[in-house]
């Protein structure tokens, strides 16, 4: 910048390798064009070996049989091997979930304990940290995956029938509701719920707001959650009815010819691109005009171009992405439409206890009852352990960093220790400690891959042994890659929308 | 400003004439030990992996050493002893083959590979021959690009149960059904537990695990409740194992063909001459009673033809193969003939001959005439 206005009295244009403009574009592209030249000698490399091996580079695979057996999942015995990678799948994200959902209560409760003034409850916080985070992850899940083998008893066949609790090293089986295929149906009434709760929450508290009299906005909205809940729970049936708008849906979708769906599809890509670009130059307008573009924003506003016109051009010349877009849209709406009919009453839940079943020789849990496998629970407790504890560390940090002003403020308005907490401290230790709990979810998201140590099909695991089965190993790491991205993408950026709405609103 | 940008021209500029370099040395080092003589391949050039013809063996006498794909979990077939050094059956094959080639039964490298790292394993090139009880499937040999040797041990998958549980030796597969049945993920095993149950309508919980030790501890803690593999290694695992007499084997007919032999990236076809003839000189060896202790006796005064030209008193059967003349004697002499081979690692598990008896003994192992 210094060397343009002092060049600049004397007029002389610099020669073109001085030229600072000329220095940068050409910079970013040599930097483009060695990643794609990386990318293409790479490529052609590992196409040429596979070429030399006489080994050929196809999908086939995914649609022929798999001939495998899966040790718990959605298939147990799946047909090909799209489905044995789906079961990988669904396993992957029933650790991932309900890992970070313990994880999160579990390292809440042991950060806060960190800070107890208690000392017995501070020590015990400090040791389990201490002892959780300075062991190696899979030998954690390893031992939690023996501690259910080794050490749990046996099922024993003079238990058959229905129990109420069974913990056995061969899993641990709870009662559970179950959904049925009414549970849809009330699902919508679920959502309304939540909905209308959420309402009721906001309004009660603007009156408490206007008025200063409590309006007990807690207990007014979970009121008004029951009152929907317990409703749909009989009235269910009525938005049956909803089968047939969503047959109807699919059916449009299915009319509609392909090269309708890519010209739209395409104009949505060319209008995103333009929307884009017409915010980003908006957001540089000041009252005084539009801001000088410096050549970082000619490049992003190229690019976001180039990227508009790519995406568009790709449907118009593709037309088999833009049926595989819509046939998505129509399995969607036929997978509703199975959902709901007008007819279906019944409740949709359903009770049910576990039971013990001796279908040879063997005691087995059966199927009645929500069941961990002990592959499960050494992966789950292994996870939700280790991250839990490094949550801790998040949370004490977080509150730590909160001012000692707010503490000594919200005592001295005599606020209990409680309350302080739940009211003052944690939702501004909150906005702190967001960012890297994300960081810990993905992490956790990640591990489950571990679980193939302990014989947990989850997607490495199954993924592996197609790979092994079938020989298509480069096929099975591109689907790897492109599965954890995705999830953590999108964990990612729920995390960060979470981030974005507590941020502190600064004008 | 201006010098950070030259800097950082310069940087890239070495950065991509490095990719270039790098591109170029693999172009080369790939195409340079394709020094075969078959020029009959038509993309001998532009072979990166040096995989036609002669390519492999050149790479191995020239590098001095074998890399050797083993088990390090199966006693009898491949396992550590006490000093760490690799023992079994299928090790002592990839010792015979570094006698031939070297001179130097030890001249191996070893490595450790589970059932489902081991055919990568030769496909990234890591090992030369994979010795590890692979069973010789359609798939394996043209689907994941892979060539086979002879069998060296015919086996067949059978279970282990405890006869605690009410099985015997006698018991048929249809008594698994409601078993939790483990096995190691990406096995053959695998599929054909799976398949022999659903032709018998009976219903099973598979569970894969990648080490067969864990396996093991889950059968004997009950979280298992029978085990699967190839009946060779059930034999192993319950002759040494402190709990194996409460355990059965069974069927008593094996529930699939488990034909065990090494094998090799395809396209390599002079050293999978070399692993071939080297098995059934260990053969001929046993059928001609030449065994490591009496071999000198039998190269100084040979009882026929071949067991001369076997050894490399007579003729050039070895040098034409690219390896020095007393290929065989060295692997007779440093490993021993099959029998021999058989009897160290094999029978002190209880292991018989049976269908690897040679053909003379009733048996399936037939090698063709060294001539």
């Amino acid at each position: 910048m210094a060397t343009e206005t002092r060049t600049k009295p004397s007029q002389r244009k610099p020669p073109l390798w001085r030229n600072l403009t000329f220095l940068k574009w050409s910079a970013q592209l040599l930097v483009l064009a060695a990643l794609v030249g990386l990318a293409v000698i790479l490529g052609s490399q590992a196409a040429a070996n596979l070429a030399s091996q006489g080994r050929d580079f196809g999908w086939g695979f995914l649609s022929r049989p798999a001939g495998i057996q899966i040790g718990e999942g959605i298939f147990t015995r799946p047909s090909n091997g799209f489905q044995v990678l789906q079961t990988g799948a669904v396993n992957m994200f029933r650790i991932t979930f309900s890992g970070i959902l313990a994880a999160s209560v579990l390292g809440v409760v042991i950060g806060v304990s960190r800070l107890s003034t208690n000392w017995l409850l501070n020590k015990l916080a400090t040791v389990y940290i201490e002892i959780i985070r300075n062991i190696p992850l899979l030998v954690q899940i390893v031992f939690w995956f023996f501690v259910a083998t080794l050490t749990f008893p046996n099922v024993l066949a003079d238990q058959e029938g229905a129990q109420w609790l069974i913990i056995s090293n061969k899993g641990i089986s709870i009662p559970w509701l179950f959904p049925t295929d009414t549970f849809w149906q009330w699902g919508l009434f679920l959502i309304a719920g939540v909905f209308f709760a959420g309402r009721m929450f906001k309004a009660r508290v603007r009156r408490l707001e206007e008025t200063g009299s409590d309006s007990y906005p807690g207990r007014y909205a979970l009121i008004t959650f029951l009152a929907i809940v317990v409703v749909g729970w009989f009235a269910h049936p009525i938005v049956g009815g909803l089968g047939w708008l969503w047959q109807l849906l699919a059916n449009i979708v299915d009319v509609v010819p392909t090269i309708a769906w890519q010209l739209l599809l395409a104009a949505l890509s060319v209008f995103i691109a333009v929307r884009w670009i017409r915010s980003f130059l908006d957001s540089l307008r000041s009252p005084a005009g539009l801001a000088k573009l410096t050549d970082d924003d000619w490049f992003r506003i190229g690019l976001a171009g180039a990227l508009g016109l790519v995406g568009a051009a790709t449907f118009l010349f593709m037309p088999t992405l833009a049926a595989s877009i819509t046939d998505l849209v129509e399995f969607i709406f036929r997978f509703f439409d199975q959902k709901f009919d007008f007819l279906r009453t019944g409740n949709p839940l359903r009770f049910s206890r576990p039971d013990v079943v001796v279908p040879g020789r063997f005691a087995q849990i059966g199927s009645s009852g929500m069941t961990m496998t002990p592959s499960f629970f050494g992966v789950w407790v292994g996870v939700t352990l280790y991250t839990a504890a490094f949550i801790a560390e998040i949370v004490r940090g977080g509150v730590l960093a909160v001012p000692r002003g707010q503490t000594e403020a919200g005592l001295a308005l005599g606020l209990k220790r409680g309350q302080l907490l739940r009211m003052i401290i944690l939702p501004q230790a909150f906005r702190i400690i967001l960012p890297p709990i994300g960081n810990q979810y993905l992490n956790l998201a990640k591990n489950t891959s571990l679980g193939i140590a302990v014989a947990y099909p989850e997607i490495v695991a199954v993924g592996q042994t197609l790979a092994n089965q079938t020989g298509q190993s480069m096929q099975t790491f591109l689907i790897w890659v492109i599965f954890y991205l995705t999830v953590s993408l999108l964990l990612s950026s729920v995390v960060n929308y979470y981030n974005r709405r507590l941020k502190l609103v600064e004008r | 400003m201006k010098r950070h940008f030259m800097i950082t021209l310069t940087i890239l500029a070495l950065v991509l004439a490095a990719c270039g370099t790098e591109a170029e040395e693999t172009t080369t080092t790939t195409t340079a030990p394709d020094g075969s003589t078959e020029t009959t391949a038509p993309d001998s050039s532009v072979d990166p992996g040096g995989q036609t013809g002669g390519g492999l063996l050149d790479t191995i006498l020239a590098r001095g050493e074998l890399n050797c794909g083993t088990n390090e979990t199966l006693p009898g077939f491949g396992s550590k002893d006490e000093a760490g050094n690799f023992v079994g059956f299928d090790v002592d094959l990839c010792r015979a083959l570094a006698a031939a080639m070297f001179g130097d039964a030890d001249a191996v490298r070893y490595e450790a590979l589970t059932a489902a790292a081991r055919f990568e394993a030769i496909n990234s090139g890591l090992i030369d021959i994979l010795s590890r009880n692979t069973t010789w499937t359609q798939s394996r040999d043209t689907e994941l690009a892979l060539d086979f040797g002879p069998t060296t041990y015919y086996d067949g998958q059978q279970m282990m149960g405890r006869s605690s549980d009410g099985f015997s030796a006698a018991s048929p597969l249809g008594e698994i059904e409601g078993a939790v049945v483990c096995t190691n993920a990406g096995t053959t095993t695998e599929l054909n537990v799976s398949e022999a149950a659903a032709a018998l309508g009976v219903t099973i919980t598979l569970n894969t695990y990648e080490d067969f030790n864990i396996v093991m501890e889950n059968f004997k803690s009950g979280a298992c409740d029978v085990v699967t593999t190839d009946g060779s290694g059930l034999v192993s695992r319950k002759a040494t194992d402190p709990e194996g007499a409460d355990w059965v084997i069974f069927p008593s007919v094996p529930i699939s063909k488990e034909p065990l032999g090494p094998a090799w990236a395809q396209n390599n076809s002079r050293f999978g001459d070399v692993v071939t003839w080297t098995i059934f000189a260990m053969q001929i060896a046993e059928e001609y009673g030449v065994t490591s202790a009496n071999v000198d006796e039998m190269l100084a005064n040979p009882p026929n033809g071949e067991v001369a030209r076997l050894l490399g008193g007579e003729g050039e059967l070895q040098t034409v193969m690219g390896l020095p003349a007393d290929a065989f004697y060295q692997v007779i002499k440093q490993v021993g003939n099959y029998a021999e081979v058989f009897d160290r690692n094999l029978r002190p598990l209880g292991l018989e001959r049976g269908l690897n008896a040679l053909f003379a003994d009733g048996g399936l192992q037939y090698p063709p005439p060294a001539r």
